[in-house]
């Protein structure tokens, strides 16, 4: 694996020189795209091998959730789908696992067990200093908008939100946060 | 049976609007089931209501519950679901399998039936069923009028051989990376996916400019010229087919030797002087255009050597004279 990197990262390199900037600054993820792969995506290096860029999960997805990268993030990543969170979160139906022809997104049931079992796309994490309830003013959005309500996140005094382990990052909550920026984010698992 | 065949051309070119007409609509379909989805009727904009009553029209009598129905007919030629049954380009199975070094059977099970197709009729994908050579084709046309009108177009050859350097680059390549690029340089992939772009998400993406640069290249420099050499996809294909069973002959007794064929053939091979080769894509453009029929399909795994001049023809008449007053 350390050599293929290496190779790539030569080809990367030489791409750099023929290609104007974009492709080896989106490599270091210097605009810093904070983004999640479709629910129950391989590990990320391997997702970009087994994807075969034919677009079929985008448009099976009931919700228009997910959206494909151009050159923004990197030349491998192009054409590989994407879920921005804030723009529009997975609502776990896990049609884009059943129809991906190359197992990059792998089939999951959609069922409890099975999702908070086999997704893993991020967890969520609650900035304190922005979120409402932190502040004393009584929310609770987050909590209403997450699927998996009292096994992903559950709430506390002053509905004072709290994500468990079990959150698979669906994104819903940050969706749905009314506070601008959002005081509830997925950090993303590609591994 | 000839007169079928002369036929041929007409049907292909049904098929060739059909898949790409379905590349349009299907993303359309896409937006109508989402929207049915959101039970959004009453809040999208009017531009998304007529979008929401043109396919409710136009799938109405096929479907009786849109949401769910409607997901039978997905993807695009790259790699898509028709009723259940999901097929693969074989580029995008072959390609998997070097970027990922294993092959991930599942998917080579979904490009098996192309293969077998491409087995049997050869290249026929490219002048059939692929999105791009509906553009390329109508491309060719708009270089014969643009000729005519006087201004230069690209007629350069160059190696047919150069597109199975192009595959094999473009897998070593992508093994390399541990990215699938050879998706990023196939005209009907690239299609498939940009109109999809267009219509769903927020426009045309990198490919489209891509693809762009191959039309002005048909263009400019060399006619048909990425199909013809440098497509991977169709290099794969010409390998695949090379022993196909059914290849367009060359009748030798009904021939007049007018090259009609060889001016028509988008591939720029030889029909003339039998030289079909692996590259043909029987797309029947000769069979049609030829006026004494005598171009037609036979069942043979392989093309038969050059059968001299046709006997309808100018140089073979002059010979067998000299050969009869000789004698």
């Amino acid at each position: 694996m350390k050599r293929r990197q290496f190779l790539a990262d030569l080809i990367y390199g030489a791409a750099a020189l023929a290609l104007p900037a974009t492709a080896t600054e989106a490599r270091t993820d210097s605009r810093g795209i904070r983004y999640l792969r479709p629910p129950g995506a391989l590990p990320e290096p391997e997702f970009q091998s087994r994807c075969i860029r034919c677009g079929q999960c985008g448009e099976v997805c009931p919700n228009r959730t997910i959206k494909y990268f151009g050159l923004e993030n990197s030349v491998s990543s192009l054409d590989t789908p994407f879920i921005i969170p804030r723009e529009q979160a997975c609502i776990l139906c896990m049609k884009c696992g059943d129809i991906c022809p190359t197992g990059a997104i792998q089939k999951i049931k959609r069922d409890a067990d099975d999702i908070l079992s086999k997704v893993k796309m991020g967890h969520a994490w609650v900035d304190k200093n922005i979120c409402l309830s932190y502040q004393g003013k009584t929310c609770g959005v987050c909590y209403r908008a997450c699927p998996l309500q009292d096994v992903a996140i559950k709430v506390g005094m002053l509905e004072q939100p709290q994500v468990l382990d079990k959150c698979v990052g669906c994104g819903l909550c940050e969706r749905s946060c009314i506070q601008i920026p959002q005081a509830i984010k997925i950090i993303p698992n590609y591994s | 049976m000839i007169f079928i065949y002369r036929q041929l051309n007409k049907l292909r070119w049904l098929t060739l609007t059909l898949v790409f007409s379905m590349l349009i609509v299907l993303p359309f379909i896409h937006l109508y089931q989402t929207y049915i989805a959101a039970h959004a009727y009453d809040l999208i904009a009017p531009s998304e209501k007529q979008i929401y009553d043109v396919m409710e029209q136009l799938t109405a009598p096929f479907v009786s519950d849109p949401q769910h129905d409607l997901d039978a007919l997905k993807g695009n030629t790259w790699s898509g679901n028709l009723f259940g049954l999901s097929l693969s380009d074989p580029l995008a199975a072959v390609s998997q399998a070097a970027t990922g070094m294993t092959v991930y059977w599942p998917l080579f099970m979904t490009a098996l039936i192309p293969i077998i197709l491409t087995m049997i009729f050869g290249r026929f994908f490219c002048g059939w069923i692929c999105p791009a050579t509906f553009l390329y084709e109508l491309n060719s046309n708009l270089a014969v009028l643009l000729h005519k009108l006087g201004l230069h177009t690209g007629h350069r050859r160059l190696d047919m051989r150069l597109k199975y350097v192009v595959l094999g680059v473009g897998l070593v390549l992508s093994m390399l990376t541990g990215a699938v690029l050879t998706a990023a340089i196939y005209p009907p992939a690239i299609l498939g996916r940009e109109i999809y772009y267009a219509v769903a998400l927020n426009g045309f993406g990198a490919g489209m400019v891509f693809f762009i640069m191959t039309l002005l290249f048909d263009l400019l420099v060399s006619r048909r010229g990425f199909c013809r050499y440098l497509c991977p996809g169709g290099a794969l294909y010409s390998l695949l087919g090379r022993f196909r069973l059914f290849r367009i002959r060359r009748k030798v007794e009904t021939c007049n030797d007018c090259a009609k064929c060889n001016a028509v053939c988008e591939f720029g091979l030889d029909p003339l002087r039998d030289d079909f080769g692996q590259e043909c894509n029987n797309c029947t453009a000769c069979i049609a255009i030829c006026p004494t029929d005598a171009l037609t399909f036979v069942v043979s795994p392989k093309d038969v050597a050059f059968q001299g001049p046709g006997h309808l023809g100018r140089i073979y008449k002059r010979q067998h004279q000299a050969g009869s007053e000789e004698a």
